[in-house]
């Protein structure tokens, strides 16, 4: 059976698509058939993160049109041959494409892979219903900011209300250190307004920057980081296994920040 | 913090003396007459009014959206009047109805049992194969079997009747035609959710809400009855929406971005506090103003005990 994933967020910048690169990575480094589908017509950049994008032939576009097959259309990765990209078309936008035909894609799909992710718009406009359309769930990526939880809240609303039952939350970017000095949401803090199950949490990590330049997705670095770790985690959580969140805070819990905390009254 | 004093729960005065909690919600919407609370009414006509705190209540029709009733052996699903055609915006305000009717299905514990029958109460609307099929997939999912539909427009009979439902038609001007009520009309049972009320999730209804969940901050309810919220109210909640003041809005923490009271507005103090004890929003005054649960029910609900002898600390 294959899991069919929307990736998606409602606001822009909280880094889903960074997410479904490596989500996808990490899934395919542990022997699952991934595809990762690129939903963002027009504004594509999924093909960027993975540094794929000269090898880019055919895109969903060409596929819908039957110039070629979903599978020809596939770029596989040479990394991770077990990773494959089905690209937007650059040159158009949301509206040349229908949820119908996204789901027809995503079937197209569905026998030869384990994992298909979508890498859904911001936004929940028409290119968030292609997006969604098919999925059968969703993880929802924000950051600890009011506005991208009250932006994640209202996407978790449309996804229950256009039958994606499963629905797990992913916390990108969260500063340990700012949140122990209670300037940043906490974990919790988050969950306790969205109320869905936590995939994981992805500490703020300036590697990432770097990666997404390079086009190598974090997960494939030799000595990993600790947002590598992560993902590699939420790969393994989404796979069934039982791995607890690694506590962030360790680094950050000195003599000083406990001394302020003390001082604090908290 | 609650008053203890005996005398003022004696009397109807003892309204105002439950104030003194965690929000000061005593804004006042100034240009709204006292005795004519449903002057707002009459702005009715744009949904998206900007929350801006110190305007008069803003003007929602609670009958907007799709809702089942039941009757006995069968359930109707009484549809908002408005014969939008998709030319002047109807396609988008459709999906609109759609999503937010299917957000209501999600979160209510169904009263009914498998394979109830549904009769559509379609008054004027125009509804056409395609419509009814999408109305008929979501009742399908909710285990309810869509069988008639009662119309008061011909296109949307053929329609009907092509599909394949039992069809009434009605004369144009019926009593199916959901205009505002006259006054005095009962208001609808009880609406009872169990859901979390989410950003952008607006529910209307023209009786009573009660959420089991919170209401998170985007989220709107807006009642015709009371709304109770077991959780915390974060959203904006109306609740009297026809004009009753005497009606009250309560949850187990209220933190919300603005409470309506009939014609009243107030908003939520900039600094919130920290903890939070089951509260009570009511009209007294003039103004919202909100108790704690237990010295409200004291002081409102126990009218008749407060009537006899009070008795004093010493016991």
């Amino acid at each position: 059976m294959t899991r069919i994933i929307v990736m998606t967020s409602g606001k822009g910048g909280v880094g889903k698509s960074t997410c479904t690169a490596n989500l996808g990575m990490a899934l395919a480094q542990r022997n699952q058939r991934v595809a990762v589908v690129d939903a963002d017509f027009g504004l594509r950049n999924l093909d960027l993160l993975l540094g794929l994008e000269n090898r880019i032939v055919y895109t969903a576009l060409d596929v819908l049109a039957g110039d070629c097959t979903v599978e020809k259309a596939l770029v596989k990765d040479k990394r991770q041959p077990t990773l494959g990209l089905l690209a937007a078309a650059q040159n158009r936008n949301k509206e040349a494409i229908t949820p119908n035909q996204m789901k027809e894609l995503v079937a197209g799909l569905a026998p030869s892979n384990d994992f298909i992710l979508i890498d859904c718009p911001a936004g929940i406009e028409m290119g968030f219903q292609n997006a969604i359309a098919p999925a059968k769930e969703a993880i929802v990526v924000t950051t600890p900011e009011i506005s991208a939880v009250r932006d994640a809240d209202r996407v978790i609303g449309l996804l229950e209300a256009n039958d994606v039952k499963f629905t797990k939350l992913l916390i990108n970017r969260i500063k340990p250190k700012m949140v122990q000095e209670d300037q940043m949401m906490s974990v919790r803090d988050v969950l306790d307004i969205l109320a869905v199950p936590l995939l994981g949490v992805v500490p703020d990590d300036e590697r990432v920057i770097v990666s997404s330049n390079r086009g190598e997705p974090l997960v494939l670095e030799k000595q990993l980081s600790l947002a590598g770790v992560a993902f590699n985690n939420i790969a393994r959580r989404l796979l069934g296994e039982e791995v607890p969140l690694i506590d962030l805070t360790a680094t950050h819990d000195d003599l000083f920040s406990r001394l302020r905390r003390f001082l604090r009254g908290s | 913090m609650a008053p203890d004093d005996s005398a003022a729960a004696v009397t109807d005065s003892g309204l105002d003396t439950g104030t003194d909690t965690a929000i000061d919600a005593s804004i006042v919407a100034p240009e709204v007459p006292v005795d004519k609370p449903a002057t707002s009414a009459e702005a009715a006509g744009s949904e998206h009014s900007s929350p801006a705190p110190p305007q008069p209540a803003p003007p929602i029709d609670p009958r907007t959206q799709l809702r089942l009733r039941n009757e006995g052996d069968h359930l109707v699903l009484l549809m908002p009047s408005g014969p939008q055609s998709e030319a002047e915006g109807g396609a988008l305000a459709w999906g609109e109805l759609l999503q937010h009717f299917r957000q209501r299905l999600n979160g209510g514990e169904p009263f009914w049992q498998p394979n109830t029958v549904v009769h559509l109460a379609a008054s004027d609307r125009l509804l056409d194969a395609r419509q009814l099929q999408a109305l008929d997939d979501i009742l399908t999912a909710a285990q309810l079997r869509l069988k008639r539909v009662i119309t008061s427009r011909r296109q949307t009979a053929m329609a009907a009747v092509t599909v394949g439902y039992s069809v009434d038609q009605l004369e144009a001007e019926d009593t199916l035609v959901q205009s505002p009520p006259p006054p005095g009309k009962p208001l609808a049972e009880p609406l009872y959710l169990q859901t979390t009320v989410r950003s952008g999730v607006e529910i209307r209804h023209p009786g009573t809400i009660v959420v089991l969940g919170d209401a998170n901050p985007g989220s709107s309810l807006v009642a015709e009855g009371d709304i109770l919220v077991w959780g915390r109210l974060r959203g904006i909640a109306h609740a009297g929406f026809g004009g009753d003041r005497d009606r009250y809005i309560m949850a187990l923490q209220m933190q919300p971005t603005q409470l309506r009271l009939a014609d009243l507005v107030a908003r939520a103090p900039d600094s919130p506090g920290t903890d939070y004890l089951p509260e009570v929003a009511y009209v007294g005054n003039n103004a919202i103003r909100i108790a704690q649960a237990q010295a409200f029910a004291r002081q409102h609900f126990d009218a008749t005990l407060g009537q006899g002898a009070q008795p004093t600390d010493a016991f």
